[in-house]
């Protein structure tokens, strides 16, 4: 690295002299802070530190970013909730919040139109999944299923009796704050 | 048909019919009113009970004797008859439907829609070699052994670690087993293994648990992702070995959705 460094020296040199007498000194130290990250980027096998593939983890769609900015979502919030968070999200928790299976059915339903913007950009959620998820979550609770629904309509846009969910400004709102509460363990 | 929709709302009917039932102060349920509407849920469950007998999700058996209950309340509603003789055919029906019917049923119609998302999932993946496993897994998972699946996409995985290690040469991936046992770190304090690897063949025998922790050791994986892939081996022994454990369709997609992330689909280990 000592050589490359003697090698791209005369160059860095120039590139300083290019800034104003004043801030020759400080461009001089960032230049010279930009190439050791550059140049030691590729760690060595062995070094138990940050992984070397880190492009692995999904990207946040567009659409998505808005909503997480308005509930002061961080991508360490939205991490703690969602695996990975882009396309092929899966709901990490293991017990949904709420008391009752009525309140865990609508904060599954929440979390899953979240899930579903994750993966396509739009906040919503089939009642397939719905229920089977439910189901796997040990909230399901049939007879009241559309009930239960329809007590929390404010959450979801107007839809016909068996239409996909598609969350409303308050049900983003409430969306937010499952994820917030997930994520600080409560 | 939206066949958990009618379920529900047949459910729905029932349990206000058993509420109206308990509530009454007369030994028989004589009020036509309340006959006519355990007439009316009746009608609407025999089209729902013809769509899951035409299916194969949900057992036979357990439809039948539903089917049973419901024709005995059926006939019971003819005249007006003793309360004690609705009450426990209403809580068959309740109960069988719920659990034996429409819990089998979604869970079932999970099961027909799986390969879809799985094949969703996998669908960038060009080796051939992977492809082998994973179509063998969905296909498994197709026909409901959700087990046998988790296992053969697992293989997938080895496959990959495998191949990845290997291609750093034996005496590399020897050094940093050593080099692993030497550090006294959180994380790798607990390996105390010495491998020494002779061949690529010599690395498949090691428990693919030390396997992934080398990788986390050689920074391929982060924290989150090594913890997150050891939870997929965590359920691929589960589901390897003889255990109780049953993983659904929801638990299967999500492991899938992992594994591709954290290994196949992991530019790391391409």
């Amino acid at each position: 690295m000592l050589e490359k460094l003697k090698a791209d020296f005369d160059a860095i040199i120039e590139l300083v002299k290019m800034a104003p007498p004043a801030l020759q000194e400080m461009a001089f130290k960032m230049i010279l802070e930009q190439w050791f990250i550059a140049n030691t980027a590729a760690k060595p096998a062995g070094a138990a530190t940050a992984p070397v593939g880190a492009a692995t983890h999904g990207s946040i769609p567009e659409t998505v970013k808005p909503f997480l900015t308005a509930n002061g979502i961080t991508t360490d919030i939205l991490e703690k909730v969602f695996h990975p968070t882009g396309p092929g999200a899966q709901l990490l928790a293991s017990v949904i919040p709420g008391n009752g299976k009525a309140s865990k059915l609508v904060s599954l339903s929440l979390l899953l139109c979240v899930r579903q913007a994750l993966e396509s950009g739009g906040f919503t959620c089939t009642l397939k999944d719905l229920r089977e998820m439910a189901v796997h979550y040990d909230c399901y609770d049939s007879p009241n299923f559309s009930k239960n629904l329809k007590a929390n309509k404010n959450y979801y846009k107007p839809r016909e009796k068996g239409a996909d969910l598609e969350l409303s400004g308050p049900g983003l709102k409430k969306a937010g704050e499952i994820i917030k509460s997930i994520a600080a363990g409560e | 048909m939206d066949v958990a929709q009618e379920l529900e709302d047949v459910l729905e009917a029932l349990t206000l019919i058993q509420k109206e039932v308990n509530k009454l102060k007369t030994a028989s349920v004589s009020g036509q009113a309340l006959r006519n509407r355990v007439k009316d849920t009746y009608k609407r469950w025999l089209p729902v009970a013809g769509v899951l007998e035409a299916g194969e999700i949900v057992d036979t058996a357990q439809l039948q004797d539903v089917q049973r209950a419901w024709m005995a309340l059926a006939k019971l509603t003819n005249s007006p008859s003793p309360k004690k003789a609705y009450k426990p055919l209403l809580k068959t029906i309740v109960t069988k439907t719920e659990s034996e019917l429409l819990h089998t049923f979604i869970k079932g119609s999970a099961i027909q829609t799986i390969g879809n998302s799985l094949r969703k999932l996998v669908q960038p993946i060009s080796d051939a070699n992977l492809l082998k496993y994973l179509d063998e897994s969905i296909r498994c998972a197709e026909t409901n052994c959700i087990r046998a699946s988790v296992v053969l996409a697992w293989c997938a995985v080895a496959y990959m670690i495998h191949k990845k290690l290997t291609s750093l040469g034996i005496t590399t991936v020897n050094a940093e087993f050593a080099k692993m046992k030497a550090d006294k770190g959180l994380m790798f304090r607990t390996f105390t293994r010495d491998y020494v690897f002779s061949s690529a063949a010599d690395v498949q025998e090691a428990p693919d648990a030390h396997l992934i922790l080398v990788c986390r050791f050689l920074t391929y994986l982060d924290d989150t992702q090594y913890k997150h892939l050891k939870g997929a081996l965590d359920l691929r022994n589960g589901c390897g070995h003889p255990t109780g454990y049953q993983p659904d369709p929801v638990k299967l997609q999500a492991y899938y959705a992992d594994i591709t992330q954290l290994v196949l689909l992991n530019p790391t280990f391409t």
